[in-house]
This record gives C-alpha cells, sequence and structure tokens, in this order.
C-alpha cells in the first residue's frame, strides 16, 4: 500500500514539474525562460514563446521554455540553461531583469534578449533589452475609450504599480482619452497581483458601478476577470499586449480593442539580429516607428464611430514623425 | 491652508483633535463606500466559504483534508472541460449544468480517494492531501496544456448572475445589503444556503451527531454500534463535493476561464476559515466574509478613493499593504483566536479497530 502512495506521489510531482517543452530543429540553441506565471497565459509568455519558436525555425536552431512558478527560481533557471550550453537565453518580464544581468556578465559567449528590460549602463556587450513604447499602444487605446464611452468616465486596472509597463500603457490611456475628449474621468485601480481575476472582477464590478462605461486592463490574469466583469455588465472592455478578441475567445464579445506590443515579432527579429549580425547590445525599442506597437483591429463596434479610424491613424504617425509623445 | 493656521496657532490642540476626526473621517468613508463594498465580498468569499466547507464537514468526523486546494483545481478544470466540450452540441444552459454536475462529481470521486487512503489505508492524512494539491497542480496543467490551449476557442462562458430589480437595489441602506446576498450567481447564493443546512445539520439531526462522535471519541462510538468508518467516507465525500462546486465556481461561474494553478492559495485560506470559526459552518463563513471583505476593502481603497485629510492619509500607504490585507488580518485574527479554539479530538488521527491496529 505504501508503495501505491508512493507511486501516485510519483506520478503528481513528475507531472508538476514538466515545464519543460521540447522544441525542433537543429543548430543554435535558444531558450526561453519565461516570468511567473505559465506559458499559455494567453498574453506574453506566449506571444514571447511563439516568437522564439519562430526565430528557431527561422534560422534553423531548437528552441525550449522553463516556466518559472516562482520569482526566487529566476536565476536557477536561467542558469539551467548556462549549464546546458545554449546560444541564446530569452528571458519574459521586467522582474527578472537583474537575474538576467547578472547571467549575461557572467557568460559573455551567451547571447541574452530581454523582453522589457531595461538595461542600465554599462551594457554588457551580450545582453540587449527589447523594449516597447507602451505609452504609444496605451494612447492609442485611450483614443479609443474616449470616442466610445457615453458617460465620459472610463477606467483602467493594473497588475502592479511598481513595474513601470504596466504605468506607461495607463498613463498613455489616460493621455490619449483626454486627447479626444477632455473632460473624461479616469479611474485607475492597481490590484498588486497579476494572477488573481477575481480580485480584477470585483474592481471592474465597482468600477462599472461608478458609470465607468470602458475598461482597460493591465493586468495578465487578473485582467482576464476585468474583461469579464466588463462583458456581464454590457460594457467595454480593451485588451493589452496582444489581440486579446483572439487570445481571449471567453470575452472576446465586449473586447473593442487591445493596446498591443508586437511580441512575437520582438523576439523572432531580435533572434535573426543575432543569427545576421552576431552580439546584439543596447536597448532596442519596438514603438510606431517600426511596428512594434499598435492598436489592434476594432471589433465588436458596428457601425465604428466616424473618423475614430483616422483619429488613430492621425496618431500614429505623429507618434512616428515625433510630433506625438504619449507621455509629455 | 485653514487647517495650516489653525495648527500654527494652536498646535497642541490640532494634534489632539487630529486622530479622533481622522476616525470620524474614516467610518463616514466608510459608510459611504459601503454600497460598493458589499456586492462584492460574497463573490470574493464564495470559494472560501465552501472550501472551509469541506474542512469543516471531513474534520468533524476526524479526516483532515489540506488537499481542498488540489480538489478545488481538479474540480475547475474538469468543470470547465465539460462546458468547453459540449457547448456547442448541447447549447451553453446544458453545457454549464452539466460542468457544474461534473465538477462536483470530480470532487467527490476526489474525496472517495482521499477517503480511501486516509481512512482505509489509514496513511498519514497531511501526506495524502499534500499528494493530492501537488497532482492536480500537475494533472490540470499538462492537460490545459494538452486539450484547450492549442484549440484558440473559449468554454461555455459564465452562469449569468441574478440582477436585483432596480427598485429594490437602489433601496437607501437596505438595497447594497440585498445586493450583497441577492445581486449574485447561483453558486454564490447557493454558498449560505449550505452552510445554514450545513449547520443544522450537525448540531440537529442524528447525522451530526453521529458525525462529531465519530470526530471526538471513534471508539465510544465505535461500542455504541456506529460505524466509524461509514461516517468518515461519508463526510469526506460530502465534503469535496462541496469544494468541487467551489472549483465549478471558479470557471464556470466567475472568470469563464481556466488558468493554470488558479485556485491560488484559496484552499488554504479557507482551511484558517475552518479554525477562525472553530469547526463551525456559521463560523467559517464568518471567517471566508471577513476575508472577502478585507479583499474587497483593498479594491475599494483604490478606486473610490477618500477624500481630505484622510484621502491623503491613505495614498501614502503604498497600495501593496491594502493588497496584503487579507493575509494580515488572517495571521492577527489566528494568532489571536486559535489558543481559544480547539479541533474535534480525533482529527487527524486514522482510526483502527481493536485488533487491527
Amino acid at each position: 500500500m505504501k508503495r501505491l502512495l508512493a507511486i501516485c506521489a510519483a506520478v503528481g510531482l513528475v507531472a508538476a514539474a514538466c515545464g519543460v517543452i521540447p522544441g525542433t530543429g537543429s543548430g543554435l540553441k535558444i531558450g526561453l525562460v519565461t516570468d511567473i506565471g505559465q506559458l499559455e497565459d494567453k498574453s506574453f509568455n506566449e506571444f514571447s514563446w511563439k516568437g522564439v519558436q519562430d526565430g528557431a525555425k527561422a534560422v534553423g536552431g531548437t528552441a525550449q521554455a522553463i516556466v518559472t512558478k516562482d520569482i526566487a527560481d529566476y536565476k536557477q533557471n536561467i542558469q539551467q540553461f548556462v549549464d546546458q550550453k545554449y546560444d541564446v537565453i530569452v528571458t519574459v518580464g521586467f522582474l527578472i531583469s537583474t537575474d538576467t544581468l547578472n547571467a549575461a556578465k557572467a557568460n559573455p559567449s551567451i547571447q541574452f534578449f530581454g523582453v522589457d528590460q531595461f538595461i542600465p549602463d554599462p551594457i554588457p556587450a551580450n545582453y540587449q533589452g527589447l523594449l516597447f513604447n507602451e505609452a504609444q499602444a496605451g494612447y492609442l487605446a485611450g483614443i479609443v475609450a474616449g470616442t466610445i464611452t457615453k458617460s465620459g468616465k472610463i477606467g483602467a486596472v493594473g497588475g502592479r504599480s511598481d513595474v513601470p509597463p504596466v504605468v506607461n500603457y495607463i498613463k498613455g490611456y489616460e493621455n490619449g482619452a483626454k486627447s479626444v475628449k477632455s473632460t473624461v474621468t479616469v479611474s485607475i485601480n492597481y490590484v498588486e497581483d497579476f494572477n488573481a481575476p477575481d480580485k480584477g472582477e470585483a474592481s471592474a464590478k465597482t468600477m462599472i458601478g461608478q458609470g465607468v462605461d470602458v475598461l482597460f486592463q493591465v493586468a495578465g490574469l487578473t485582467g482576464a476577470g476585468v474583461l469579464r466583469a466588463a462583458c456581464n455588465a454590457k460594457v467595454y472592455g480593451i485588451g493589452v499586449d496582444v489581440d486579446q478578441y483572439l487570445s481571449l475567445p471567453d470575452s472576446a464579445a465586449c473586447i473593442i480593442t487591445s493596446a498591443e506590443k508586437h511580441l512575437q515579432n520582438a523576439t523572432r527579429d531580435g533572434i535573426k539580429r543575432f543569427k545576421d549580425k552576431g552580439k546584439q547590445t543596447g536597448n532596442f525599442t519596438n514603438d510606431a516607428t517600426n511596428d512594434g506597437v499598435g492598436a489592434s483591429p476594432i471589433r465588436n463596434l458596428n457601425p465604428v464611430p466616424a473618423g475614430l479610424t483616422d483619429k488613430l491613424t492621425q496618431a500614429t504617425n505623429d507618434m512616428k514623425s515625433g510630433k506625438l509623445k504619449p507621455i509629455p | 491652508m485653514g487647517r495650516g493656521d489653525a495648527a500654527a496657532g494652536d498646535g497642541g490642540l490640532m494634534d489632539i483633535l487630529a486622530l479622533p476626526r481622522l476616525v470620524w473621517e474614516f467610518v463616514v468613508y466608510l459608510f459611504a463606500v459601503m454600497p460598493d463594498l458589499l456586492p462584492i465580498i460574497l463573490s470574493l468569499a464564495t470559494p472560501l466559504a465552501l472550501g472551509a466547507l469541506c474542512g469543516v464537514l471531513g474534520e468533524r468526523s476526524g479526516v483532515v483534508n489540506i488537499g481542498i486546494e488540489g480538489i478545488m483545481l481538479m474540480a475547475a478544470f474538469f468543470g470547465y472541460l465539460t462546458g468547453f466540450a459540449l457547448h456547442e452540441p448541447l447549447g451553453t444552459g446544458a453545457a454549464l449544468a452539466l460542468g457544474i454536475v461534473v465538477a462536483v462529481a470530480t470532487g467527490a470521486l476526489l474525496g472517495l480517494l482521499h477517503a480511501w487512503l486516509t481512512v482505509t489505508v489509514r496513511a498519514d492524512q497531511i501526506i495524502a492531501g499534500t499528494m493530492m494539491n501537488i497532482a492536480a497542480f500537475g494533472v490540470t496543467g499538462y492537460l490545459n496544456r494538452l486539450i484547450i490551449t492549442p484549440s484558440g476557442r473559449g468554454g461555455a462562458g459564465v452562469i449569468p448572475p441574478f440582477h436585483l430589480p432596480d427598485q429594490l437595489a437602489t433601496l437607501p441602506f437596505l438595497g447594497p445589503i440585498l445586493a450583497m446576498f441577492l445581486d449574485q450567481g447561483p453558486i454564490a447564493m447557493s454558498v449560505i444556503l449550505l452552510v445554514l443546512i450545513s449547520q443544522f445539520a450537525l448540531f440537529r439531526t442524528r447525522w451530526g451527531l453521529r458525525t462529531r462522535a465519530v470526530g471526538e471519541h471513534p471508539k465510544a462510538a465505535d461500542t455504541v454500534g456506529i460505524d466509524v468508518f461509514r461516517q468518515r467516507y461519508l463526510n469526506v465525500i460530502v465534503g469535496c463535493g462541496i469544494a468541487g462546486l467551489a472549483g465549478a465556481y471558479l470557471t464556470l461561474e466567475s472568470t469563464g476561464s481556466f488558468q493554470n494553478g488558479m485556485t491560488n492559495g484559496r484552499g488554504f485560506i479557507a482551511l484558517a476559515a475552518v479554525i477562525f470559526g472553530r469547526w463551525t459552518p456559521l463560523g467559517s463563513l464568518l471567517g471566508a466574509l471577513l476575508f472577502g471583505t478585507a479583499t474587497a476593502f483593498g479594491i475599494i481603497v483604490n478606486v473610490r478613493p477618500a477624500e481630505g485629510d484622510l484621502g491623503t492619509l491613505m495614498k501614502t500607504i503604498p497600495t501593496f499593504w491594502y493588497a496584503a490585507l487579507p493575509y494580515l488580518i488572517t495571521v492577527v485574527i489566528l494568532a489571536g483566536v486559535v489558543g481559544r479554539s480547539t479541533p474535534p479530538a480525533a482529527d487527524g488521527i486514522p482510526y483502527a479497530k481493536e485488533g487491527k491496529g
């Protein structure tokens, strides 16, 4: 009987530890260390991983992913790839940047890419931060929100207030909305948790009770609850990072647009740059000028409000030319 | 400005009055946000209350179950999977209803496993529960990756909540209280009913008396002809079925989607609610509601910030502290209450008949 118990326990342990996904191909070995959470988060981890897979395919390499379960595991997860002599290591998220920087310094022969990581000087020659101009994407989402709100009250739910990209999205959103309707009020809540859909839902419910009729979520899984609440109350939702109309079919009915980072392109192109030109360094910004950010196609609005598309195009062009700064 | 002048002229008096005034402002603020606070408490407390009920039923009969977290997660997954697989052929309503049935059945089946391990085989109850948690995380994560993620489509959606008629919801004072219990989905509303039934059954029926006897002194119960094994099996299975309902709540009523590890520690907080409630259904419901209230407060503070001096003071506290509030309260309460609350005497001890030890 004890043996049976042991077998059961072992099965459980093995299943829980199955964080490594086998890739395909041969040549360059490319590893991805995710942010806390899961690979199929329908957002950051998933699309960075897709880009890594695309990149591996494009350069004829193999791709592996390690899913980080706890903030304390970042270091050892990176080290796993180092020990296995990987050529390229991509790490995802702002929170993992310190450990990535240390690993890059210690292993100059390995190329590191950090999605959403700003690297302060001096930057190692083998470490490139893949940044996004979130404020620009947020600004475009804000234009949409400011245009479609009927009550003049819009809301945003953020994952954490100490993660600059989250804050930038929301600042851009606020300014974008005010650019089309100066009287709009924006209520903002930082839940301080990326993995609590119930708290996201409760936040959204409260905002809706206050008359908010457009909700922008920048909160990972917490944000799934926000969009859910928006759907239940039949108000508008705006997604983040990827086109959530496609990635969150459960909430597709109320998602109007998403403030997008083109994550999949960013990791794929980084890997290609490395293959073509060798070691990559510095902070590489994906923004309006290189189609690194944008707003997803407008959904669920029939007809699309007059002039909305023009306003978005105009703002994008002004951001490209540098005339428009989403956060002055 | 006025305050600054007064403080300059009569600093001592201002300092003395500052605290009571802030407290008063806080009370006024609490009343002002009540209509926003009350309706979201129950939805935050539901999975905790149901999980705690599972804990109470099991532990009252002498079986500790720290696998509530895992059981919820498994039920949440299989309930969602049912809705996911069946909402096209059967339609949303039927798929959701079947999803709930499957979630409860998943819970009950895992309860059967837990009962077998802990009652028949007399395995260590903590180890059995831990195994449940670890296995649930792996199994659901694996199947999610295998079946649901690649399909790229959603589940059956969510069970629509009831909406209180506006005439009632807008009643002063009474409206928010009604909304707290009635402007909710069916599973959230069933919590109150289940708790009341369990409370009555545990303390007013033969089944309840037997449960308590088995949990306090199984040998004595055995000698008067109560089947200790049967009683424990029954309680664990029913309790875990209720934990399964908590899982169904997460995927089929609250979020409408499944995410790996989405129970996020709720099964363990439910155990804290059991202890807080001194192993009674009503008490543990109160514990869950308290936790829900603290969570809701952490949200309201940001969404409806206070004004004036109180607002300034509250804004200086980082939002992380508000998010941590429920956990801080749990620690404080457990530290204060546990000393006075005693578990059932035979809680956690496997029972062996004479001569079979």
